[in-house]
């Protein structure tokens, strides 16, 4: 009997207790996370409202190499935090107000074409001029250019989303009486979410590469440097030690690795219920880390709390039936619309007009320079494209239609086009210095360095892609290799090269600027063409032609992408899609 | 239980006009003078081909769509905006995938202000009304098309409407499955006490209005009108095998018939004096067209309509479309409900490729939109340019639907090689 009674008490307490002795571990790896995060942001509170520094003292040891990381992934997310706050209001914006969309829609065509490393120079005079005295005005130029190099695709992706939520959820919305929030809420952001993962993750990876050279800025003699991985590896390079330059590579990659791991991996598991698709899925992705966070005992309990309190207010704030005001709030929404558009507008006109009055500065025989210097530049941006994809098709469809290869070779692409190619710049000038090559043709091999990952991604994903009949139907009709290559493989791929192809292009626009001209061991090596127009314009501190040089580029982009780009991309996606 | 015919009615509509604008510059007209009312404590249901406006005027019904001119009534009130004593269940289900079923139905509830514990008790309740008990934490793409619309209905049941809209909801379910849900519906439908009180269904499919029904709206296409309501009198629980309900539904069958063939001896038409007539296009397929005129050549020439729904397993709408466009080109007449095979037909769906190209060639030729469509293309020295035509056919054909009418001639005239289209530059040429 005291037997049994025992038995059943001490049963029953051990099981309440199993729970909490199990897995254990998780919830203090959860907390010490959370400590060292909090540790990060007091440090990095303190740096970026710390007095400023004339000049920034970068230690090589590779002891400080882990903070130096942390300030620039912190950068990269601030960034990015920034960047989905713009995509969301943004592309809202201009999917729910049909006057304003005729406006934001080209602007956001053009913003996405202006290569922004041009601004750089000026962004960083302007914001330092408004903080003097601390270093919050060079961080903030450094987040704000991470934030041009992401944010646009990922406001597109979600502007189509939104534009695109099918009719049918759209009336059931309406029929319900779900207000703007809930369609918000519960329509419109899980529709659009899978598209803004993955747009996030590109945007991410993109954004890297503004990062290195906006924390290595210098002009002229004044010292713009912000420590973190950008500087690290300048100095490194300054100095010409191996030891460091090699370090702070796996340092990059280390990051890259982390943040795919820790941050997209969960989230792109995450996403998965926002799929909208029917069908089950081959394989479905996995994360190791959410697992082990679901698991978390201190996780769960947070989240219940939230549906808890949720619900809690709910109960609070709803105990009457919603009121009538409709009409009301539409007059108000109509009026912040109003106002919101008149303020677009005043902007777009100020920044023209002011734009016009720069440029009047210029005579007639410079703009027929900068348009030669143009011409040469486009042409080794496509000379660059056409280099990747000559090797990256190729390549592209050996990995992507080989399961095994692409199993191992995925995620080192994936890290590889994640890597900002100006940490690579100065290995790449010194062997080119080695052959005797000069930057006029080498630097179409730097451009290349960074772009080539963008036709290499798409092709691979294509060649996925190509539906399994296709390619038995292929075999069993014992097409060569070559036949297949022209009858099945290119044309099923085209429509990912031909996007391939304009992220290569417009990253090559953007390279074209650090590559034309480039300080290297304390000289200057540079050769004719608009990149080093406006590298130059801007050392020297000429804002006319900096501003006329960008103009002319973003100009040549624009007009580019409307004849060429649009054409082949309406075509691959008329005649060459497996979707339609 | 017994209808009241001069019971007030619920909802009603009062000269209802729709046109929507194509963007052609002719408005299409889709919907014209409806004038249609909801009573209490009825399922009424809307039949007609297809493009006969059946879902707008469900839509206008809600609130969802403003008509161009005419009125809703709510209860003899004018009806501004949605009414929120509907609820709709809807063809495609618009289940949000990324929400649980139970998530799926407490969020409308959320959405109308209701608080928590009475959404935990009208989700629990419509969930066990359409017993899906035990699939709360399932998301939608885990279940069956059957099972789906289960969902939709509990979503719709929740909020407890006066009428209950569906738009052909059992369409995209096996026929199995739907013949339950139909019982079922009709089975919350009987309580009196509780709403909905009445239904609105949208539908395709005869016997199913035949079964649900105590009012069935025939409509005609180009643009929609009612062309008669059929009272159904029918005592329920209702059996399909009865002699009375096969009555109905043959009876159905032949309203809907005769206002989509009328017996009109096309040869009769003479082109001379209806210069300036051009007929409408059904969107016929070639190849259905073709697999029509081999059915009815093996059958040994004749055939009743029905039976070549029975025998292609084809949705009777299509059948009917595609018997226009035979009886058009002069392959079939259609006396009553037969379908019976022509002398040209026979010849054509004996005869060799080039032979049956030669007949269809010269059958199009016969038709007064194939004649402007080669004129044009003279004109045009044998280039002409999609836009052109469809602002054509906007023109001379303002109740149709430009592009359809336009993807019609391009298929038709492809076979018999009259033209060639490109679709890249959207030009039409010379064969």
């Amino acid at each position: 009997m005291l037997n049994r009674i025992i038995d059943t008490v001490w049963g029953q307490a051990n099981a309440l207790f199993y729970p909490f002795r199990r897995r254990r571990w998780v919830d203090l790896v959860v907390i010490l996370t959370g400590c060292a995060l909090l540790f990060g942001l007091v440090q990095l509170g303190q740096q970026w409202t710390g007095a400023k520094r004339p000049v920034v003292e970068i230690d090589l040891s590779p002891a400080s190499l882990p903070l130096y990381t942390f300030f620039s992934m912190m950068r990269g997310l601030a960034a990015y935090v920034i960047s989905l706050g713009f995509t969301l209001v943004y592309a809202y914006w201009a999917a729910k107000d049909s006057r304003a969309e005729k406006l934001l829609v080209p602007l956001l065509d053009i913003l996405q074409s202006i290569p922004v490393l041009g601004f750089m120079p000026g962004l960083v005079l302007a914001l330092v001029a408004v903080f003097p005295r601390s270093n919050l005005g060079l961080e903030l130029a450094a987040v704000l250019m991470i934030f041009t190099g992401q944010a646009w695709n990922m406001t597109f992706s979600f502007y189509h989303s939104l534009k695109s939520v099918p009719q049918d959820l759209q009336e059931a919305a309406t029929v319900y009486g779900f207000t703007w929030w809930e369609r918000l809420k519960w329509v419109e952001l899980p529709y659009g979410t899978s598209g803004l993962v993955w747009n996030s993750m590109m945007s991410m990876a993109g954004g890297w590469f503004f990062l290195m050279i906006t924390e290595a800025f210098k002009l002229g003699d004044q010292d713009f440097r912000l420590p973190g991985l950008g500087s690290y590896m300048s100095v490194a390079v300054e100095k010409g030690d191996t030891t460091a330059m090699v370090s702070a590579i796996v340092a990059m990659v280390c990051m890259i690795v982390f943040l795919d791991q820790v941050l997209w991996r969960p989230v792109v598991v995450w996403a998965q219920r926002f799929r909208v698709e029917e069908t089950a899925q081959g394989e479905q992705p996995r994360s190791w880390l959410l697992r082990l966070l679901r698991r978390s005992r201190l996780v769960r309990w947070l989240e219940v709390r939230r549906a808890h309190r949720r619900h809690l207010g709910l109960a609070k704030a709803r105990t009457a039936p919603r009121p009538h005001g409709k009409r009301r709030a539409n007059t108000i929404q109509r009026a912040v619309a109003n106002v919101a558009l008149l303020c677009l507008l005043a902007v777009v006109v100020w920044a023209a007009v002011s734009l016009v009055r720069y440029l009047s500065a210029i005579p007639a025989r410079q703009w027929s320079w900068l348009t030669r210097a143009g011409g040469l530049t486009l042409v080794r941006v496509l000379a660059s494209t056409a280099l990747g994809t000559l090797w990256a098709v190729p390549a592209g469809l050996a990995i992507g239609l080989s399961p095994r290869l692409s199993r191992i070779l995925q995620p080192v692409v994936q890290v590889a086009a994640s890597f900002p190619a100006p940490m690579l710049f100065p290995v790449v000038i010194a062997t080119l210095a080695r052959f005797h090559v000069g930057l006029n043709y080498g630097c179409v091999l730097l451009m290349l360095l960074g772009t080539q990952w963008y036709i290499l991604f798409n092709v691979i994903a294509g060649s996925m892609a190509i539906p399994g009949d296709l390619k038995e139907a292929a075999t069993s009709f014992r097409l060569s290799w070559w036949q297949r290559f022209k009858a099945l493989y290119l044309p099923a791929t085209f429509p990912y090269l031909v996007t391939g192809w304009v992220t290569a292009a417009g990253g090559a626009w953007n390279a074209s600027i650090v590559a034309e001209y480039y300080s290297f061991h304390g000289e200057t090596l540079k050769t004719f063409g608009l990149g080093a127009t406006v590298s130059q314009a801007a050392y020297e501190r000429n804002l006319t032609l900096l501003a006329a040089g960008v103009l002319l580029m973003s100009a040549i982009v624009v007009v580019f992408n409307r004849l060429v780009w649009k054409p082949t991309y309406q075509l691959a996606h008329t005649r060459y899609s497996l979707t339609k | 239980m017994a209808l009241d015919p001069n019971a007030q009615p619920i909802l009603e509509l009062r000269g209802i006009q729709k046109s929507f604008d194509r963007g052609t510059g002719v408005p299409l007209r889709v919907l014209e003078d409806i004038n249609l009312d909801i009573r209490p404590n009825e399922v009424i249901c809307l039949i007609g081909p297809s493009g006969c406006g059946k879902s707008t005027i469900m839509r206008i019904f809600a609130g969802l769509i403003e008509p161009t001119q005419g009125h809703v009534r709510y209860r003899g009130q004018k009806q501004a905006g949605l009414n929120s004593n509907v609820a709709i269940v809807f063809q495609g289900f618009a289940l949000y995938p990324w929400m649980t079923v139970e998530a799926n139905v407490e969020n409308v509830l959320i959405a109308k202000g209701l608080d928590r514990a009475e959404i935990r008790e009208r989700t629990n309740r419509a969930i066990r009304m359409v017993g899906l008990e035990g699939f709360e934490e399932a998301y939608p793409r885990e279940l069956s098309g059957g099972m789906k619309q289960r969902v939709g209905m509990a979503r719709a049941l929740s909020v407890n409407p006066e009428i209950l809209f569906m738009d052909e909801p059992f369409s995209q379910v096996d026929a199995l499955t739907a013949e339950g849900l139909r019982a079922e519906i009709l089975d919350i439908w009987d309580d009196v006490d509780r709403n909905p009180s009445s239904i609105l269904m949208v539908s395709h499919d005869i016997k199913e209005v035949a079964y649900m029904a105590d009012r069935i709206v025939v409509l005609s296409a180009n643009p929609g009108r009612i062309r008669t309501i059929v009272e159904n009198t029918l005592p329920r629980p209702r059996d399909t095998r009865s002699p009375d309900f096969t009555r109905l539904v043959d009876q159905l069958h032949d309203i809907i018939t005769s206002a989509e063939l009328p017996d009109i001896q096309v040869s009769t038409v003479e082109p001379s004096v209806e210069a300036d007539i051009v007929e409408p296009l059904p969107g016929a397929q070639n190849a259905d067209m073709l697999g029509l005129l081999e059915l009815l050549d093996t059958l040994g020439g004749t055939c009743d309509l029905f039976q070549v729904v029975a025998h292609t397993h084809v949705p009777f709408e299509k059948v009917l479309t595609t018997v226009k466009g035979c009886e058009m080109l002069e392959f079939v007449d259609t006396p009553k409900r037969q379908v019976v095979l022509t002398a040209l037909g026979r010849r054509f769906v004996q005869g060799g490729m080039d032979e049956r190209k030669l007949i269809w060639r010269d059958q199009l030729m016969e038709l007064k939109l194939f004649r402007v469509v080669q004129d044009m293309l003279e004109l045009r020295e044998g280039s002409l340019a999609r836009e052109e035509l469809i602002r054509e056919i906007a023109s001379r054909l303002p109740m149709e639907d430009p592009e359809l009418t336009f993807e019609t001639i391009v298929a038709w005239g492809r076979f018999g090689e009259l033209f060639a289209y490109r679709k890249e530059p959207g030009v039409l040429t010379f064969e």
